[in-house]
C-alpha cells in the first residue's frame, strides 16, 4: 500500500515538471530524455547484504571488501514502484529559467545564483529548511551519501545545492550548523537569502509552495552546458540519485 | 514639565545604580535547603532514559545508536533521526512534505482491533516484541514494511528496553513543574551580601505577580508558584543550587533570574536542562550563535547598546564614520564589546576603529590621553570602569583635547556627572531602557501592585525588570495554551511582537532573536547642571 503512496508522490512529481520557459540566455528547453540505465554493478558486502555501493569499497559494518552483485531492475518488481527505486523515470527534460537571484550562502558569503552556482556545470538542488525534522533529515543525509559517492567531482564539475525554503528563519549561522551536522564538505551550497527573492527563486525552480511545511522531497538536476534538466525523488537510495546525476552530467 | 524631568533623573541614577551592582561580583550564598517532594506522574529513571533516546536519539550510557535509512541501508547518527523529529514530543506524529509519521502512542498501537493507515497499510495491535522488530527491522506486526522514511535503528538492548519503556508513556507524561492545578516557576537571586535586598525586592515582586494573577484564577486554571534558589558564594555554586532546584522541585521554567556573576553557568544549564529561562537579569547576554534557545534576554547587553552608539555617533558626525578609537581594558568581556564596535562599523561600511587595549592594572590615564590626542581623534568609545573615564577625562582637559565619548551606560556610575566641563554635552551614555519606555498604564498597574502587596521602595529598576521578565513568562505560558510544553512556551515566545510590558520598550522575539529590545537609548550629561539628557528615542540595532 506503501506502493500507492509512492505511485501517486511519483505522479505528482511528474505532472509539476511543466513549467513555463522564460526568455533568457539561459532559457533550456525540453529534450530527449537520459538512457535509463536498468542495470548497473553494484557492490554488496558478503556479510551485510543491506550494505551497498555503486562503487567498490569496504564494508560499514564489518570492513569486508565489497563483492560485485548485479543489480536488479527497478521496475521489474511489484513492491517497488518507480518513484522509490528508480528516479531516473522522472520524465522528459523540463523547460527551466535559471535566475541570478542574489543569496548567501552559508558562510554568509552574497553570491549570484545562477552565475555563481550553477553557470558551466552540473547540479543537485534540494529543498529544506533548517527547523524540519521529518523529511529534511533524510534528504540531507541522503545528500551527504551522493556527496561521498561522486567524490572529487563534486566542486569540479558537480555542484550540491541545498536552497532554504525558509529564508527569514535559516540565516547563514542556522545553514553552517546544518551542514556541519551533517558533514557537508566543499562543493556543497546551503543557500538562503532575502524572503522575496527566495520565493522568486523557489518559483522559478518550480517549488514554491505556501506553507513550507508542504515542501516536497524533490530533487532537481540539471546540466547547465547541456541545457538539459530533470526532476528526482529526493528520499531515492543514494546510488540511485548518483546514477541521474552521472546520466545527467553526461548529457550532450 | 520640572517633576517629570526630575523623574527621569532619579530613574536614570537608579538605573546606573542597579546596573553597577549588577556588575559586582557576587560574594555570599547559602545552599538551599533540600526537601526532595516525590511527584506524582513522575517518570521512572528508566523512563528518563528512554525519553532521552525519543527526544534526542542518543542513549544516556553513551553507547551509540545508529540509524539506517532506506533501502541501501545509509547510516546515520541516531542524533540526526531522533523518534521525536518526525513522531513528534506528543507522538502523534507530524506531517510534512507528503510524509505522514503514525502516531506511536501506546494507546494508538495497542488498540485492539490493529490500526489501518491511510496509506491503506493494515496491522494488528503491537506488542512490546511487535515494536522492537519495528525500531530494528522496520517492520510491523503483520510483517509489512514501514514508510521507507523510517529508519531501521540499532542500540544496545538495555537502550531498546528504556525506550520501549518510555514509548508507554508517551503522550501522557508531561514536562516537569506541571500538574492539572499548577505549574511551577523558579527564580534565582542573592539572598546575602551586599545585593540581598536587590534580591528580596525581585523575589517580591515576581511573587506579587503571581497572587495577583492567581487570584483572577491562574492560567487556565493553574496557580504560579514561585519556588527560589539562592545564588551561591562561586558560579559553581549558584549552579550547583539551581541545578538542586530544578531536581528536587521540577520546576517548569525560570525567571527574573539575577544571573550576574554565573551568565554563562546558568545559560548552559537552562539550555543542558532543556528549561526555558525568561528575563534574566544581566549585563551579558549571550544571544549569538549558536543559538541558546531556552533563554531568553530583555534588552540588550553592552554589546548590543554599543552597536546603538556607533551608529548614534556616526550619524551625529561624518568624522564618527572614518575617525574614532576604541580604548578597552584587556578582559574577555571588554575585548567582546569592542568586538561589537569594530562589527558594527564593519556592517555600517565605514572605517575600521583605531584599537587601544590597556592592561587594568597599569592603566595610565595620562599616557592613553596623550597618544590618542595626538592622532586627534574625533570620538573615542571607552569600554573601562567609570573612574578609569574620569581619569582619562581630566588627562584629555590638561591637554585641551574634548573628542567625543561614547559610554555604554552600565559601565560607569554616578561619578561620570563630575567630569570636567569641557566635556559638556560631548558625553554619551547608552541605556537599555529608559523611564520614556514606561506607559502610563505600565507604571499605574506596577503601582497598584506595589502598593497592594507592599513592594520594598528600593532597587526599583530591578523590580522593573523581573515584573517585565514575568509578563513576558505568563504571556508565553498563556499563548502556550493548557495543553502546555516547554517547546510549546519557546514556540508562544518566539512569537511574541511589540509585547508591550508597559515598563520596558516593546519586545520582540523570533527563532533567530533572544532580546527582546534590541537598541538603547542615547543619553547626555549637563555637567554645569549635573544632570542626565536624553539626547535620543528609542534606537533599534538595526
Amino acid at each position: 500500500m506503501r506502493t500507492k503512496l509512492l505511485v501517486t508522490l511519483w505522479l505528482v512529481m511528474t505532472l509539476i515538471c511543466a513549467v513555463a520557459p522564460v526568455n533568457r540566455s539561459h532559457v533550456v528547453s525540453a529534450q530527449t530524455r537520459p538512457k535509463a540505465q536498468q542495470k548497473s554493478t553494484r557492490y554488496a558486502c558478503p556479510m551485510h547484504p543491506e550494505i551497498t555501493s555503486s562503487r567498490p569499497g569496504k564494508c560499514s559494518k564489518c570492513g569486508m571488501t565489497l563483492r560485485a552483485v548485479s543489480d536488479e531492475p527497478a521496475t521489474t518488481s511489484n513492491n517497488n514502484p518507480a518513484g522509490a527505486t528508480a528516479p531516473e523515470a522522472a520524465e522528459d527534460s523540463i523547460s527551466l529559467h535559471i535566475p541570478d537571484t542574489p543569496v548567501y550562502d552559508q558562510n554568509g558569503k552574497r553570491l549570484n545564483f545562477y552565475t555563481d552556482l550553477v553557470k558551466g556545470r552540473t547540479v543537485a538542488i534540494n529543498f529544506i529548511f533548517t527547523t524540519c525534522t521529518t523529511i529534511c533529515p533524510p534528504l540531507t543525509a541522503t545528500f551527504r551519501r551522493v556527496q561521498v559517492e561522486l567524490g572529487a567531482r563534486v566542486g569540479r564539475d558537480v555542484q550540491l545545492i541545498s536552497v532554504s525554503v525558509d529564508p527569514t528563519t535559516d540565516v547563514p549561522e542556522r545553514l553552517q550548523a546544518f551542514a556541519t551536522k551533517f558533514k557537508a564538505a566543499p562543493g556543497w551550497t546551503f543557500v538562503t537569502g532575502e524572503k522575496t527573492e527566495i520565493d522568486a527563486l523557489l518559483k522559478a525552480l518550480g517549488t514554491a509552495v505556501a506553507d513550507k511545511n508542504d515542501h516536497t522531497p524533490m530533487i532537481l538536476v540539471g546540466n547547465d552546458t547541456a541545457g538539459y534538466w530533470t526532476r528526482t525523488y529526493g528520499l531515492a537510495p543514494p546510488s540511485a540519485l548518483v546514477r541521474v546525476i552521472s546520466e545527467v552530467a553526461d548529457h550532450k | 514639565m520640572r517633576p517629570h524631568c526630575s523623574a527621569k533623573l532619579l530613574s536614570y541614577s537608579k538605573h546606573l545604580a542597579v546596573l553597577a551592582g549588577l556588575a559586582l561580583s557576587l560574594l555570599s550564598g547559602h545552599h538551599a535547603e533540600g526537601i526532595a517532594p516525590v511527584q506524582q506522574g513522575m517518570l521512572t529513571p528508566q523512563e528518563q532514559r528512554g525519553k532521552q533516546i525519543y527526544v534526542r536519539g542518543t542513549s544516556a550510557s553513551g553507547q551509540a545508536i545508529l540509524a539506517y535509512l532506506g533501502e541501501e541501508s545509509l547510516e546515520v547518527d541516531g542524533s540526526v533521526m531522533a523518534c521525536a523529529n518526525c513522531h513528534g514530543l506528543d507522538g502523534q506524529g507530524k506531517p510534512e512534505g507528503g510524509v505522514t509519521p503514525s502516531n506511536i502512542t501506546w494507546e494508538a498501537l495497542t488498540k485492539p482491533y490493529g490500526v489501518m493507515h491511510p496509506n491503506g497499510r493494515k496491522h494488528s495491535a503491537y506488542t512490546e516484541r511487535a515494536l522492537e522488530l519495528a525500531l530494528t527491522r522496520g517492520l510491523d506486526p503483520d510483517g509489512n514494511k514501514l514508510l521507507n522514511v523510517m529508519p531501521r535503528y540499532q542500540m544496545s538492548r538495555a537502550d531498546t528496553a528504556d525506550l520501549i519503556a518510555y514509548l508507554k508513556r508517551l503522550g501522557t507524561d508531561r514536562d516537569p513543574g506541571i500538574t492539572e492545578n499548577s505549574i511551577k516557576i523558579g527564580t534565582v537571586v542573592p539572598t546575602k551580601g551586599a545585593l540581598a535586598d536587590m534580591g528580596q525586592a525581585v523575589k517580591a515582586v515576581i511573587s506579587a505577580y503571581f497572587d495577583e494573577l492567581n487570584s483572577q484564577g491562574g492560567i487556565y486554571h493553574r496557580r504560579l508558584e514561585l519556588k527560589v534558589a539562592e545564588t551561591g558564594e562561586t558560579p559553581a555554586s549558584t549552579r550547583a543550587n539551581v541545578e538542586r532546584l530544578l531536581q528536587d522541585e521540577q520546576v517548569f521554567a525560570l525567571t527574573g533570574a539575577i544571573t550576574a556573576g554565573a551568565d554563562q553557568e546558568l545559560f548552559t544549564l537552562a539550555a543542558e536542562h532543556a528549561v526555558p529561562l525568561v528575563g534574566p537579569l544581566t549585563l551579558y547576554p549571550s544571544p549569538g550563535a549558536p543559538l541558546n534557545r531556552q533563554v531568553f534576554y530583555l534588552l540588550s547587553g553592552l554589546d548590543g547598546q554599543a552597536r546603538v552608539l556607533v551608529n548614534f555617533a556616526a550619524q551625529k558626525s561624518p568624522a564618527n564614520k572614518t575617525g574614532v578609537a576604541v580604548v578597552y581594558p584587556a578582559t574577555e568581556s571588554a575585548r567582546s564589546v569592542a568586538d561589537a564596535i569594530k562589527d558594527q562599523y564593519r556592517k555600517d561600511g565605514w572605517g575600521a576603529p583605531e584599537t587601544y587595549e590597556y592592561a587594568p592594572a597599569d592603566y595610565d590615564a595620562a599616557a592613553i590621553a596623550r597618544k590618542l590626542s595626538q592622532t586627534g581623534r574625533a570620538a573615542i568609545f571607552f569600554l573601562g570602569s567609570g573612574a578609569e573615564a574620569l581619569a582619562l577625562l581630566r588627562e584629555a582637559e590638561k591637554l585641551h583635547w574634548s573628542p567625543e565619548v561614547y559610554l555604554p551606560g552600565a559601565i560607569t556610575g554616578q561619578e561620570i556627572l563630575t567630569a570636567p566641563v569641557s566635556f559638556d554635552h560631548k558625553i554619551f551614555l547608552s541605556f537599555p531602557t529608559s523611564p520614556a519606555a514606561q506607559t502610563q498604564q505600565g507604571l499605574k498597574d506596577f503601582r497598584a501592585l506595589a502598593e497592594k502587596h507592599q513592594l520594598p521602595a528600593h532597587h526599583l529598576a530591578a523590580q522593573l525588570s523581573a515584573y517585565a521578565a514575568a509578563q513576558v513568562l505568563v504571556e508565553g505560558l498563556k499563548r502556550g495554551g493548557r495543553d502546555l510544553s516547554r517547546e510549546k512556551l519557546i514556540a508562544a515566545l518566539e512569537g511574541l511582537y511589540e509585547f508591550e510590558s508597559g515598563v520596558t520598550p516593546a519586545l520582540t522575539y523570533n527563532p533567530n532573536r533572544r532580546i527582546g529590545a534590541l537598541g538603547a537609548y542615547i543619553v547626555s550629561l549637563d555637567l554645569n547642571k549635573k544632570q542626565f539628557v536624553p539626547v535620543s528615542g528609542w534606537l533599534d540595532v538595526n
